[in-house]
């Protein structure tokens, strides 16, 4: 205890952490009326680094190479101790993420949170969800069975339509005609170099973002729902006589942690077929197609509203203007008005689109 | 020395079919082409054989038959191997040419020592041509009491049923484990010499021989019953779900005494 004490001692009178943790913590104060939606963003964090720790433990035995690849996994599956609940936690945990971002992100469009100053909050957010996608997108490929296969090949599919540049945007993808070695090659680059890296510095400047503006204050338990920031300078919104960050709202953070990670177990020990299909247990075979071929369950309603439009261009381009307006929502919608139920119109806007959204997986579910 | 003789019978229902299929498969032999277009006694045979597993299996009708599958003019030539319609005595050597296990115990049952003198022999349980895959259901009412009371049969029956079911459940729980990605093959392997060795069993019609193996396998198969990974997750899923839930409880708890 005495030598910890020592290394504590050399290392605060250096550094000043003792500052860091008084100050900046227990002086870090939370709006009064903060809610639990508010520790979503904790949640993330720590499934963003199981992904990690469970991709990179996946590396040690994966192959990226396609007479390879899926011998890889089965091995890891049945023959490495604990290698069965690594992919589990890595396959299951990379659906619940998704699940979890759209979770993080309603409950800041129905608190109104995205409001102004928040608008780079908002944006990088929406790009971080982006990239959760594109890295799902490309680690379903590796295991190079026929689901991921051919799944593959119908995603990368739809860039062709694309006037003009259509054809070589898919050469690029892939590598060449036809998804294949180089594809794996570059689908292996993407999901263990350059996304992760990406994700963790847009991570990085998410959380900035958020320690200079101050948390905003939910629009719950008050008189006055409006936004109170007026635009003339910087200010830090700071929220006197509220919570303290350290201990009271990192508590409400462990609490939200451990109900995810009980959810999360139940699934990974209980229903892994829900995310792991009997269908992926066949490796790849170009030769032979399956007779339906359908995404993971967070590209369902896009590949729904594909198959809805006469040709795949019109698909694309409302795809493209829907995700454009939820991108710039903050620019858009500029009302002062943060209560969902004090600005109906928007709530019924957006309990549509969400349901919309719903209705569109559940139709290409069963379609 | 029985699991030579069972032995040697894998090799042969291993090897034979896919030596038969290759030699035969990818043309009609001359057998089926001429035989098809005879009067019902020799075209008959050609129907019910096309479902059999035998055909399955590429076992065609020179396998029992002899002659040249190959040569229409001369196919029926002695001089070729052609060997005519089996006598009944003479089938279970017939058959035991591929199936010896099976016909070593049935060699020894008082079936077969009635062989020739008012005895079944394989066809008269199995047909000759429509052969299908075997199970317990041959041993009904209107198989077994042409020549005797039903009671022996039932005894024998009886003793099988169990080992039976274990087996069939067996196989299933494979395909599960199979569809979960769950490496099956050294259970399949035990599990495949346990199945034949009990089935040929059958045919020694000896109760207390059946009863003796059947509770051998038996415990074979318990022991394959914990293998394949099946449930291990179970237990450990609902400890590490339950210590999740407490820390979330302890968490809530502490929370409520700070605030
Ligand atoms: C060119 C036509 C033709 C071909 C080829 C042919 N058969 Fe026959 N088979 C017959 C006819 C006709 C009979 C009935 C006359 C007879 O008993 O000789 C017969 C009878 C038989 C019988 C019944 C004999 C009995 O005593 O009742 C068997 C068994 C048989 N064939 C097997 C074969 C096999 C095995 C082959 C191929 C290796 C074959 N046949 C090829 C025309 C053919
Ligand atoms: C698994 C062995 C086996 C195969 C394969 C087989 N037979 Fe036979 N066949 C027999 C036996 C045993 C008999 C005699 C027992 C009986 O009467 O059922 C027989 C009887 C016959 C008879 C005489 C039927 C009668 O009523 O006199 C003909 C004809 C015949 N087979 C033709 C064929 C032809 C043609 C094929 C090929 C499509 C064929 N067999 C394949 C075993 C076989
Ligand atoms: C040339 C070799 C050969 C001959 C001769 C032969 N069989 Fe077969 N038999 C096979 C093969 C191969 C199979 C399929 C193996 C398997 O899946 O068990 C088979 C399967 C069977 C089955 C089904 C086995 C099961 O698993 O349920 C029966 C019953 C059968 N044969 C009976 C006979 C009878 C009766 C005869 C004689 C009339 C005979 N066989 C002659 C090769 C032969
Ligand atoms: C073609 C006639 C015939 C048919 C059909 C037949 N058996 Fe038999 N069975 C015999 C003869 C003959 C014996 C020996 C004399 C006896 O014990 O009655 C015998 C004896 C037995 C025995 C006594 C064995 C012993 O060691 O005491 C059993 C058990 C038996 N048969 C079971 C069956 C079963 C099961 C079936 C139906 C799948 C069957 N039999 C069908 C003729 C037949
Ligand atoms: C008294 C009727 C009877 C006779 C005679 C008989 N069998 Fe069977 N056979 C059966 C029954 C019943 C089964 C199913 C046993 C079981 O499910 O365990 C069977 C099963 C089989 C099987 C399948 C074994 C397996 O691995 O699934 C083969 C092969 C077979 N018999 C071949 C023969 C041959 C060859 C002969 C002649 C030597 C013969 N049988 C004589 C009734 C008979
Ligand atoms: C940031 C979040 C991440 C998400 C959402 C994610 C998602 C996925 C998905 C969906 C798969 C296919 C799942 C399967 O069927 O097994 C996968 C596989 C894989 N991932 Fe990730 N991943 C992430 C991060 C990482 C990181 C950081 C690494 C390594 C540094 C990594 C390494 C791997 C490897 C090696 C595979 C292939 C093995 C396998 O398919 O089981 N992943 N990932």
């Amino acid at each position: 205890m005495e030598f910890l004490r020592n290394i504590y001692n050399w290392i605060d009178v250096r550094l000043g952490t003792h500052e860091i943790i008084t100050e900046k913590r227990t002086g870090y104060l939370l709006p009064r009326n903060v809610n639990a939606w508010y520790s979503l963003g904790s949640v993330l964090l720590v499934i963003f680094c199981l992904q990690i720790i469970t991709g990179m433990l996946l590396m040690l035995y994966y192959v990226p190479d396609i007479d390879k690849a899926f011998d890889s996994v089965s091995f890891i599956m049945t023959e490495i101790p604990l290698g069965r609940l690594v992919r589990l936690f890595h396959a299951v945990g990379s659906s619940m993420m998704l699940l979890v971002l759209l979770l993080h992100m309603f409950s800041i469009l129905f608190m109104g949170s995205y409001k102004s100053p928040r608008e780079l909050h908002w944006l990088t957010g929406f790009f971080l969800l982006l990239l959760a996608m594109g890295i799902s997108l490309t680690g379903y490929l590796l295991p190079w069975n026929q689901l991921s296969f051919w799944a593959t090949t119908v995603a990368t599919d739809c860039a062709s339509s694309i006037p003009f540049i259509g054809e070589n945007l898919v050469e690029l993808l892939r590598g060449g005609k036809q998804v294949g070695l180089h594809t794996l090659g570059r689908f292996y680059t993407l999901h263990v170099g350059l996304l992760p890296a990406l994700i963790a510095v847009l991570i990085g400047v998410h959380l900035f973002l958020i320690q200079r503006t101050g948390v905003s204050t939910p629009p719950f338990g008050l008189e006055d729902t409006s936004n109170q920031w007026k635009g003339e300078s910087f200010v830090y919104e700071e929220h006197p006589g509220g919570i303290p960050f350290f201990p009271n709202f990192f508590l409400q953070d462990m609490i939200s942690i451990s109900l995810y990670l009980a959810c999360f177990m139940v699934f990974v020990f209980f229903f892994p077929n829900i995310f792991i299909p009997s269908t992926s247990y066949v490796p790849a075979n170009p030769l032979v197609t399956p007779s339906h071929i359908k995404p993971e369950w967070y590209f369902l309603a896009n590949y729904q509203t594909l198959k809805l439009f006469p040709s795949e261009i019109i698909g694309l381009t409302v795809q493209a203007i829907a995700m454009a307006f939820l991108a710039l929502l903050p620019f858009i919608d500029r009302g002062e008005e943060k209560h969902p139920l004090k600005r109906p119109l928007f709530t019924f806007c957006a309990v549509s689109g969400i349901l919309l959204w719903i209705g569109m997986t559940v139709w290409g579910l069963y379609s | 020395m029985r699991r030579w003789g069972i032995i040697l019978m894998l090799l042969a229902a291993c090897v034979m079919p896919s030596t038969q299929a290759m030699g035969a498969a990818p043309q009609v032999i001359v057998c089926i082409q001429c035989h098809a277009a005879q009067p019902a006694r020799l075209s008959d045979p050609v129907t019910l054989w096309q479902t059999s597993i035998h055909a399955e299996h590429g076992i065609t009708c020179n396998a029992c038959h002899g002659g040249d599958p190959m040569d229409a003019a001369n196919s029926m030539d002695p001089a070729r191997g052609y060997r005519g319609v089996p006598a009944p005595t003479s089938v279970p050597a017939l058959c035991g040419g591929c199936h010896m296990g099976v016909t070593k115990h049935y060699m020894n049952s008082a079936h077969g020592r009635a062989l020739g003198r008012g005895g079944p022999t394989c066809v008269t349980c199995h047909g000759s041509h429509d052969i299908t895959r075997a199970s317990l259901e041959l041993i009904s009412k209107k198989n077994c009491t042409t020549c005797h009371t039903f009671d022996k049969a039932l005894m024998i029956r009886r003793a099988m049923v169990k080992t039976d079911g274990m087996l069939k459940a067996i196989e299933k729980r494979i395909t599960i484990l199979k569809s979960q990605g769950i490496d099956t093959d050294p259970l399949e392997k035990k599990l495949f010499s346990l199945r034949n060795r009990f089935h040929a069993m059958y045919h020694s019609l000896d109760v207390t021989l059946i009863r003796e193996e059947s509770a051998h396998i038996q415990a074979e198969l318990e022991k394959t019953s914990g293998a394949g990974g099946a449930g291990t997750g179970y237990l450990v899923g609902v400890i590490a779900v339950g210590w999740a839930l407490l820390a979330a409880l302890l968490f809530s708890m502490i929370k409520k005494n700070i605030d």
